[in-house]
């Protein structure tokens, strides 16, 4: 072997160096390739759960629209009481501006199973003897003032007194659990 | 002392080839070399300009596909946030559906009374299972079932049907038992809100 074969090996070395380097590009631009693609086909993914997504969401505010009227009209009702002790005084106070002649109160608060948003009440067990127009008319304005109030039992029986009744009722008013403010 | 030129070639040597030419094959070697180079460089540079292609269309989708997602998040957000008003409007809405107001059933009761009958006990109670159900138990002081009748249609009235009904008639006193259930024609939803309050 002289000094020429040694030159003719050196340049074919040199093209297989060339050719490495080309097959080097080449594949490093066909795994980006390959990840461009993936990364493609993870968006067209993301797309498609993004539109069922808001199809579920738009199907969901269409199919309540109703319900959430109703949670905005009724909802303040329920979060003007806001604790035991302003239903108690709420109830107290309606007692005692009716002049009735009451016989027994207690209050006691009791767990509502099977209502996250209502997790109990205060229970109002109130005992009135009293003339009939005036417990009836009572009870009447009650359950409209206080709207979210739930009369649980009422029972009614003669008095002591000729013209007296005597009225035992059983009252719930609700306590709301705290929530944020409603999304219109 | 001066040497002509003729003199000089006198003194060269004949010089012998020490190595043989290379073989006509080999002589393809510099003209591949060439070839490759320019094949090399413009492939590669293709190959470059696809990679850097690439790469900017792998990132493009990547901040497109992350972009995509956050908007989904936010959505589901929205529907769980949704969903949660739902499940509070849905437990108001039994609530307020079972809480309607007994008091216009007293009086409707009360009212039906003929001269001769008289209410000796009247309970109202709402069935701890469904509220919206009220077990009515009443004893009227009356020499007539027709008294029962009576009061029954202006319960009627009051859009409340009579379930299981028990009476038992003696000594001039009617036993009466039955569970009230209104006819669910119109939802809470549906009617007049109260006044604000």
């Amino acid at each position: 072997m002289n000094h020429k074969h040694i030159a003719c090996g050196v340049i074919a070395l040199l093209i297989l160096a060339l050719v490495q380097t080309t097959l080097w590009v080449q594949n490093h631009r066909t795994k980006v390739q390959n990840e461009a693609g993936a990364a493609q086909a993870e968006e067209d993914a993301a797309g498609a759960q993004l539109a069922r997504e808001r199809n579920q969401l738009a199907n969901l505010r269409r199919q309540s629209t109703d319900l959430i009227e109703f949670l905005q009209i009724w909802q303040p009702y329920f979060t003007t009481i806001d604790s035991p002790q302003s239903a108690e005084i709420a109830m107290q106070m309606r007692v005692k501006d009716a002049d009735l002649l009451n016989l027994k109160q207690r209050y006691e608060s009791i767990p509502i199973k099977n209502s996250a948003s209502i997790p109990s009440t205060l229970r109002a067990l109130l005992t009135f003897e009293d003339d009939y127009s005036k417990l009836l008319n009572w009870l009447g304005k009650l359950e409209t003032s206080m709207p979210t109030i739930r009369t649980t039992s009422v029972r009614l029986s003669k008095g002591t007194r000729a013209n007296d009744l005597r009225m035992e009722v059983v009252l719930d008013q609700p306590m709301l659990k705290d929530q944020p403010a409603l999304k219109k | 002392m001066q040497i002509t030129d003729r003199h000089i070639d006198d003194f060269k040597s004949d010089r012998k080839g020490i190595t043989p030419p290379l073989p006509m094959v080999l002589r393809l070697v510099p003209i591949l070399f060439y070839g490759s180079i320019a094949i090399a460089v413009i492939l590669s540079s293709l190959f470059f300009l696809q990679f850097r292609l690439a790469i900017q269309k792998r990132d493009g989708h990547k901040a497109q596909a992350s972009a995509l997602n956050a908007e989904r998040d936010e959505s589901k957000t929205q529907r769980t946030a949704l969903e949660a008003q739902i499940k509070r409007a849905t437990d108001i809405q039994n609530w307020v559906e079972s809480s309607r107001p007994l008091q216009p059933l007293v009086v409707e009761i009360a009212r039906s009374m003929a001269q001769k009958s008289s209410i000796a006990d009247l309970q109202l109670e709402r069935m701890p299972d469904d509220p919206s159900q009220i077990r009515l138990g009443i004893k009227i002081g009356t020499d007539s079932t027709k008294q029962l009748d009576l009061t029954m249609e202006k319960i009627a009235l009051l859009d409340y049907r009579a379930f299981s009904p028990t009476r038992e008639f003696g000594r001039g006193e009617l036993d009466y038992k039955a569970i009230l259930v209104r006819r669910s024609s119109k939802q809470a939803a549906e009617e007049q809100p109260p006044t604000a309050p």
